[in-house]
């Protein structure tokens, strides 16, 4: 072992010294690998920062308490050291534990306030605002940690709220009184921040205002000496989660968990979807450096030779080559890192600004991080692998007489890349007929083909020089010498294609599924239209939020929607229709909408807000309302003039059930409506509703008419808001792309296009800078400074035309495979499967393949004008 | 002429060497056979095109023969693997080229020291014996320059440092004085003779007659092919210049 390590030493002296002086060609390899080093460095740091776990600032949520207990009573829980991180509800049961009886279970004696929670509406200008609200007196030292006090005074009587800046720049300051939607008032005394958000209004006070709904369930800090994991365990068992300090401190190992709780960590989705892109990072990282180490290897070839006349063997000349990437692997793994933490330091007060939200303490993931580091340097020897094998292989007798040692190329890498390819193609096959987990099929498939590509790009370049014979001189010269030189070609070529292919593949995808998206949308009300729900929602509520919609809308039409309100915590009426003589659970629509807030209208006319029937089944419809007929909608026609109707209610609280109507035959008329309507089940004329029990009550407010842009459509929101806490606006726009998605689409797209822009580059300099003698023949010979200028710039023409092509060819296979496992299941109305939707965008493909190489070639040829400037200094 | 008596260390036997097949076959040695003994130089003389880099490039195993068979020290060369020629080259054979002979990342006694390294002895071993060597070749105070800073004179005594140091007994130079003036040249001839003196067996390819007086006996290459082989007449007028 220390002969083999003292054997490297040389080595590795000779790779610092060659470093050092070909700088150039080492800043390029150094910035390849420490980049994405720094930048992974930098996103874990910043993650591992801003996700405060564990034993990390406990008294942002715990305050200067021991514990916090939170009692639902329902059910026996389990939960991981951290209740809001993973918990699970065990089986029933019916106790309400108080604090006392905390104290029982932890058999001493235990201190605690009452902290309860609830969100609520405020009204900042006439318009309803979200806050949370938190029920709890600040002045009890156990809170010290919960919140800052920037201004006036802590909240001490009812009646007296502290609020956060978020909600002060918006409403009412110090001195000033905050509204309620309810009504009720609340004197402002001072302005202060929560410990972990400040982008969302907050406000506390020590008591609920009466106004504000009660929370669900109840919550303690209490002050009751370490609390123990046997302890949290126990008071699991009377229905309480517990926040323990002592227990965040000390965690338990995952055996001792209860067998339903999970972190929620090992997703194996997402690790699959990590583990890929570290490969492809990896790959592409690789590609994009080999042609510097092929260079590296070249100009250290009379080295090599040298070094073999006084006996060195091939696996030292190897290892000289690989050394070099020691020390560059090295150095920019370990720079990125110092880099990345620092860079992630640099960036920590913008991302608290931006996020709204506090960091917890600076924390370096060291594990993850020595992990990326590692990486760094893997890349750097795979990237170096290559050519410091076929270094080892050359003719040193050749080298040393002054002429190319190149050995030959390898018959057997061709047909494993076609294997490999084959496999790739299989695999993508075989994903699409998956039924789950197919993606990740797919994207091992993609790794597949891109390295089986690889091995396959010494064929393609080769069928290209056979054909170059006929091309025009500089294209001639540049195929030539791009297959001449093997080495450094071969990797450039390939990162670009692996680029490519990435690019085509996810751009395949993210169109294909856009075009699922936007073939099976189902819209919900006609275009333009808008609906307003609400739950819990008086009639005298009601009509003031339409009284709003009047006046903020008054170009539009506002008709009340009515009929059997939708199901809430407080309790459920269940309506079920069919038709006579037919079994119970006869289904006469696939999919039924309750867009309007029921699914049982009960109205005298079809109201206008329903899609998806026709003018003669609206006609139809309000011919048979007005008889006094149900008005039962289905997807077939049905032949009958009655319907069987039983209606079942539901109390949220006792549990209980009471049938309201049991098998009620009503004179019915059954309308046709369109698979994916979004249709209720019927419309029943009042009268009929009331025979059956049913309640009735306004369920929304339909708006048509209106233009309600983005702007508008908030600000009658808020104004609703002012009366309905808890509504919701939708307004019907169609399909419209994801603005996120589509982000993403750019992102990856301009990430792409620099990586293929950059490696072109790169491989082009190179490959000039060591082309430089064979340049200066040219020269010699009488070729114009224009003929150079077109032979670089042919040279960066082969080399991103042909990876582009390959890589585009290439991609469409992980590509369409992806679209089709993405889309195959769409379905656009119940029961009726389309797709799976495969649309290939043409014109990004163009794009990637036809202009990016165009422009590298243009800039290259405007960077050679003048004495190579450029190449002059990559050596 | 005791030394031809003594067990040869060098010994060509029916060596050929045959580049490429068919119509680009070129036969750069065909049957060449002679011995070297140790205490001996050898000067290995021809045209360009003759053979004499191949042949020298088939004696220390970089390149192996076609036909016939080359020992050295007594040991079958095509008995061995890469890996234990290469051993021969650092332990037993050094190699002078007529330029670029060192590795310009490296220093003096770096270079030296390298075949010593990449043997696997301790850097100070390795360093000691180079600076030994050095000395030895009176360019003890270059040891920490680096070939670029050195003149060509310079650099060859280097090289022949790294060719000797350690127990090296098998010195084989192409055209070592090439690329010097023609004082300069005289020096290397004169070192290359004085470790051949002290033991060592030499081969020193040369186009230059004047050269061919230091060796004890002068092989004449033509096409490949051994066209003479003189140890007399030039005796004198190598003990003649040997004395000065
Ligand atoms: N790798 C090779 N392939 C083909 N011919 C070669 C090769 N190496 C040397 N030769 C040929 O072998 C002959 C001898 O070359 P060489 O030994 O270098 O001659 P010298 O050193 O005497 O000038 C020459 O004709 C040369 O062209
Ligand atoms: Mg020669």
């Amino acid at each position: 072992m220390g002969a083999w390590l003292r054997g490297w030493r040389p080595l590795l002296r000779l790779a610092w010294r060659d470093v050092r002086r070909a700088r150039a060609r080492s800043a390029l390899v150094l910035a390849l690998v420490a980049l994405p080093v720094l930048a992974v460095t930098t996103a874990l740091v910043l993650t591992a920062t801003a996700d405060v776990t564990g034993d990390e600032a406990p008294e942002r949520r715990l305050g200067a308490a021991d514990a916090r207990i939170r009692v639902e009573g329902l059910a026996r829980v389990g939960q991981t050291a951290d209740p809001d991180r993973g918990s699970a509800f065990g089986e029933g049961l019916r106790d309400d534990l108080t604090l006392a009886g905390v104290g029982d279970v932890l058999g001493r004696e235990v201190r605690g306030i009452e902290w309860e929670s609830t969100e609520l509406s405020v009204l900042v200008d006439g318009r309803g605002v979200r806050a949370a609200g938190e029920w709890i007196d600040l002045r009890d030292p156990l809170t010290t940690g919960l919140a800052t006090l920037d201004e006036g005074r802590l909240p001490e009587a009812p009646g007296e709220v502290m609020v956060n800046r978020a909600l002060a720049d918006r409403g009412p300051g110090v001195g000033e009184t905050l509204t309620l939607v309810d009504g009720s008032t609340l004197e402002v005394v001072g302005v202060g921040e929560d410990a972990e958000s400040r982008a969302f209004p907050h406000l506390w006070s020590p008591q609920r205002p009466d106004g504000v709904p009660e929370a669900q369930g109840t919550t303690w800090l209490v002050e009751a000496g370490p609390v123990t994991w046997d302890e949290v365990r126990a008071l699991n068992d009377r229905g309480a989660f517990v926040l323990s300090r002592a227990v965040l401190a000390d965690p338990p190992s995952a055996a001792e968990l209860h067998p339903e709780v999970s972190d929620g960590e090992a997703d194996d989705a997402l690790v699959a979807a990590v583990v890929l892109i570290v490969v492809m990072v990896l790959i592409e990282v690789v590609l994009l450096a080999g042609p510097a180490f092929a260079v590296t290897a070249r100009r250290q070839a009379r080295t090599l030779a040298l070094m073999a006349a006084v006996g060195a063997t091939p696996a030292q000349a190897r290892r000289a080559v690989l050394a070099v990437a020691v020390v560059l692997g090295g150095l920019a793994a370990v720079g990125g890192v110092v880099l990345g933490i620092g860079l992630a330091a640099a960036l920590l007060p913008f991302l608290a600004r931006w996020s709204g939200s506090y960091p917890g303490p600076f924390d370096v993931p060291w594990a993850l991080v020595l992990g990326v580091a590692c990486c760094g340097l893997l890349a750097a020897l795979l990237a170096a692998a290559a050519p410091a094998w076929l270094a080892s292989r050359a003719d040193v007798v050749a080298v040393l007489a002054g002429r190319r040692g190149d050995a030959a190329p390898s018959r057997r890498s061709p047909v494993l890349g076609l294997l490999l390819f084959a496999a790739g193609v299989a695999l993508a096959v075989a994903g699409t007929r998956q039924d789950s987990y197919g993606e990740n099929w797919v994207a091992l498939a993609a790794v597949v083909c891109v390295l089986g590509m690889v091995l396959l790009v010494p064929v393609v370049l080769g069928l290209l020089a056979r054909l170059g014979a006929r091309l025009p001189l500089p294209l001639r010269y540049a195929v030539r010498d791009a297959v001449r030189h093997r080495t450094r070609t071969v990797p450039a070529v390939a990162a670009v294609a692996a680029t490519v292919c990435g690019v085509v593949a996810l751009g395949i995808s993210t169109s294909s599924d856009a075009a699922q998206s936007r073939e099976t949308y189902t819209p919900q009300l006609r275009h333009g239209e808008a609906v307003l729900v609400a739950s819990e929602a008086t009639p005298e509520q009601w009509e003031r939020a339409e009284e709003v919609l009047r006046a903020e809308l008054p170009e539009a039409d506002v008709s009340v929607v009515t009929g059997v309100p939708a199901p809430t915590g407080e309790g459920d009426v269940h309506v079920a229709y069919r038709p006579p003589a037919t079994s119970e659970d006869t289904w006469l629509l696939g999919g039924v909408g309750s867009t309007l807030g029921t699914t049982d209208v009960v109205a005298e006319r079809i109201p206008a807000a329903l899609r998806g029937l026709d003018a003669a089944g609206r006609a139809r419809g309000d011919a048979a309302l007005a008889q006094g007929r149900v008005v039962v909608f289905t997807d077939e026609p049905v032949e009958a003039d009655r319907v069987v109707v039983t209606a079942t209610s539901y109390d949220g609280r006792s549990g209980e059930e009471e049938v309201l109507a049991d098998e009620v035959t009503l004179p019915a008329a059954y309308v046709v409506v369109a698979e994916d309507g979004g249709t209720p089940f019927a419309v029943l004329p009042p009268a009929s509703a009331e025979e059956l029990g049913l309640p009735v009550a306004t369920t929304s407010l339909h708006v048509a008419g209106a233009e309600l842009d983005r702007d508008r459509e908030r600000a009658v929101s808020e104004a609703v808001a002012a009366t309905l806490p808890w509504s919701h606006l939708y307004v019907e726009r169609g399909y419209f792309a994801d603005d996120f998605d589509e982000l993403v689409a750019w992102v990856l797209g301009a990430l792409g296009a620099v990586l293929m822009v950059g490696g072109t580059l790169t491989v082009t300099l190179l490959a000039l800078s060591d082309a430089r003698p064979d340049l200066a023949t040219l020269s010699a010979v009488g070729a114009s400074p224009r003929t150079r200028r077109a032979v670089a710039a042919s040279y960066a023409l082969v080399v991103g035309g042909t990876g582009a092509v390959l890589g585009a060819l290439v991609g469409f296979v992980p590509g369409v495979a992806a679209a089709v496992t993405l889309t195959r299941d769409s379905y656009a109305g119940p029961q009726q499967v389309v797709g799976p939707f495969v649309e290939v965008p043409w014109l990004m493909i163009a794009v990637v393949v036809l202009l990016l190489p165009l422009l590298t070639a243009g800039v290259v040829a405007l960077a050679t004008r003048s004495q190579l400037p450029l190449v002059a200094r990559v050596d | 002429m005791t030394a031809r008596q003594q067990h040869a260390l060098l010994a060509l036997t029916h060596v050929s060497r045959v580049h490429g097949t068919g119509a680009t076959e070129v036969r750069a040695l065909r049957d060449v056979s002679f011995e070297v003994a140790p205490g001996e130089l050898v000067a290995l003389m021809g045209p360009s095109g003759s053979g004499k880099s191949t042949l020298l490039h088939v004696a220390g195993g970089l390149d192996q023969p076609t036909g016939g068979s080359v020992a050295v020290d007594g040991t079958d060369l095509s008995s061995l693997g890469q890996a234990e020629r290469a051993r021969l080259r650092r332990t037993t054979i050094g190699y002078v080229f007529q330029d670029f002979n060192l590795i310009p990342a490296l220093t003096a006694e770096e270079n030296v020291a390298l075949p010593g390294e990449l043997h696997g002895l301790r850097s100070g071993e390795a360093r000691e014996a180079a600076r030994a060597a050095l000395a030895e070749l009176g360019v003890a105070d270059l040891a920490d320059r680096f070939p670029d800073d050195l003149s060509g004179g310079q650099q060859q005594r280097v090289a022949i440092a790294r060719a000797v140091a350690g127990e090296r007994r098998l010195i084989l130079a192409d055209e070592p004085t090439g690329a010097l003036d023609t004082s300069t040249g005289e020096q290397i001839l004169r070192l290359l003779r004085e470790r051949c003196d002290a033991g060592a067996a030499g081969v020193l390819v040369t186009h230059e007659a004047r050269h061919a007086a230091w060796a004890d006996r002068v092989v004449f290459l033509r096409d490949g092919v051994v066209v003479d082989e003189a140890d007399a007449g030039l005796t004198g007028l190598a003990g003649m210049t040997g004395a000065r």
